[in-house]
């Protein structure tokens, strides 16, 4: 007699194994002062697909993610030991250039954060930045990063208004248009959905999971449904570290770990 | 098992528990009135078998709206959402098994009026006590989580099809014996194919069980014996 392992990947296209590792994250050691916030972090984002980050507040998940721009190189006490390996390279190295870093890695907030300018600037703004487009070429990537939203429809008409002038969830589909006009290699969501109704939800969901077929993406939820829906490989951080990490359906259906059963199953604390 | 920080979702989680356990004790109950109604050819306790079999139906839809409902408020996961299908597949299943015990009444009452020596009746009594014994075992194993009575009584259902093997054998030999015993024996046939066939549904929900301790599903082969289908060996 033998058992069988029978756990498939909940969301719509499943996890490949053999897909390469975009981003490895490699004895990651990260402090805000004094306070060690996480703790040798031994991770893999594989190309092409979702990989969720979920766990308490206070976990480490956003400072993960904000290790992969190094957005916390603003602050001064803020440091990062260990590796983080994007196509080989440690983007940890004095040596790497941070604004080509950024403009390779997408970011979207929690909370929308459009420019005070028109739809089409906030759109532009970033590629404008960082390469030299002609008039022709810049509309053409407009366009391309708005469709790649599902923002063209609804805003093709009126690219000159302002960007805060739309409803939240567009506001965050345009975050996203900014990030993709990059041509970033990785985006990374930083709880996208946790302001939005849920018919915009669903909308980013979806777009999540189109983009996925060119983008390496991460995202943090809190939204335990969100994370079982739309990734392929999910890690859980409890107290600066990764307590289990593997594919989506594995981690919801049948965790290895106690701690794990525990916070998916909402018995924590 | 901690408790979780929704109080209210360990009593859902708890209702659908009692729920099934309220219905395997009915089940049971049936299965061996339904035996005893047979042994002693008794037409009022079979009546009572036949009509017992509602109140699964109406447990069985009560445990699944239930079942629908935890997961549409609660969202369950992991061992909690494994929790909530085995509910509603052991419902199914138990369900199924009074069917068939009200069948095992309907045929009691269809041979009641005939007598015949019971020793013939002997033979279909011995299954049933095997598969009663199955079934009680699965349904303690299914409250206590135990996977290794769950394996047991999975295990053990290859001796209930040998012995419906060589009942069926024994009961072909009467009608051949005596053709005023045909229809008696062809009536017994079925209760004995029925409590057979209970059994079965013993080892659905010990599978289940496994799936629900373990997080996988059973896949190998079950132990078969029912040979009455292999025309050579069934005469």
């Amino acid at each position: 007699m033998s058992a069988g392992l029978a756990t498939p990947v909940p969301s719509g296209r499943a996890a490949d194994e053999s897909a390469p590792s975009r981003i490895a994250v490699r004895r990651l050691d990260f402090y805000y002062g004094d306070a060690h916030a996480l703790k040798g972090i031994e991770l893999d984002f594989r190309d092409r697909h979702v990989t969720a980050l979920i766990g308490p507040s206070g976990c480490g998940k956003s400072t993960l993610l904000r290790c992969f721009n190094r957005i916390y190189s603003l602050y001064p006490d803020q440091r990062a030991t260990g590796e983080i390996n994007i196509d080989g390279r440690n983007i940890l190295s004095d040596d790497v250039d941070v604004n080509e870093l950024r403009a390779r890695i997408g970011m979207v907030f929690q909370k929308p954060t459009p420019f005070p300018m028109s739809i089409y600037d906030n759109v532009a703004f970033g590629m404008r930045l960082n390469e030299r487009l002609s008039r022709a070429d810049t509309d053409a990537r407009v366009e391309s990063a708005l469709r790649k939203a599902a923002l063209w429809d609804e805003v093709k008409d009126k690219l000159a208004r302002s960007g805060t002038g739309l409803s939240g969830g567009q506001q965050q589909r345009l975050c996203i248009a900014r990030a993709v006009a990059q041509n970033p290699e990785v985006i990374l969501f930083d709880e996208p959905t946790s302001a939005l109704d849920p018919i915009s939800t669903g909308k980013i969901e979806e777009l999540i999971e189109q983009l996925r077929s060119e983008f390496t993406i991460a995202i943090v939820t809190h939204n335990m449904q969100q994370a079982a829906r739309i990734s392929q490989y999910t890690a859980f951080m409890y107290l600066g570290e990764v307590v289990e990490f593997g594919p989506t359906g594995g981690i919801f259906m049948n965790p290895a770990k106690k701690q794990t059963h525990d916070y998916v199953t909402g018995r924590f604390g | 098992m901690a408790d979780h920080i929704v109080r209210s979702f360990d009593r859902d989680l708890e209702s659908l528990r009692s729920s099934i356990a309220a219905m395997g004790g009915i089940a049971e109950k049936q299965l061996s009135d339904a035996v005893a109604a047979l042994v002693r050819r008794a037409a009022s306790l079979a009546q009572a078998v036949i009509a017992v079999a509602a109140s699964l139906d109406g447990l069985q839809r009560e445990i699944e709206e239930q079942a629908v409902m935890t997961i549409a408020r609660r969202q369950p996961l992991a061992m909690d959402l494994r929790e909530v299908v085995s509910a509603i597949r052991i419902s199914g299943d138990i369900e199924r098994i009074g069917d068939m015990s009200k069948n095992c009444g309907k045929r009691v009452l269809a041979i009641a009026d005939g007598f015949q020596a019971q020793r013939i009746v002997v033979g279909v009594q011995s299954i049933a006590d095997l598969v009663m014994d199955q079934l009680k075992v699965v349904l303690d194993a299914y409250a206590q989580h135990d996977l290794d009575k769950a394996l047991d009584v999975w295990n053990r259902d290859g001796a209930i099809d040998a012995l419906y093997t060589s009942l069926f054998r024994e009961l072909l030999t009467y009608m051949m014996e005596d053709p005023r015993n045909i229809s008696f024996c062809a009536h017994l046939l079925f209760v004995a194919k029925n409590v057979e066939r209970i059994g079965d549904h013993t080892t659905n929900i010990a599978e289940t069980i496994h799936y629900l301790v373990t997080g996988r599903n059973l896949t190998a082969e079950r132990p078969k014996d029912d040979r009455t289908t292999h025309p050579e060996q069934a005469g």
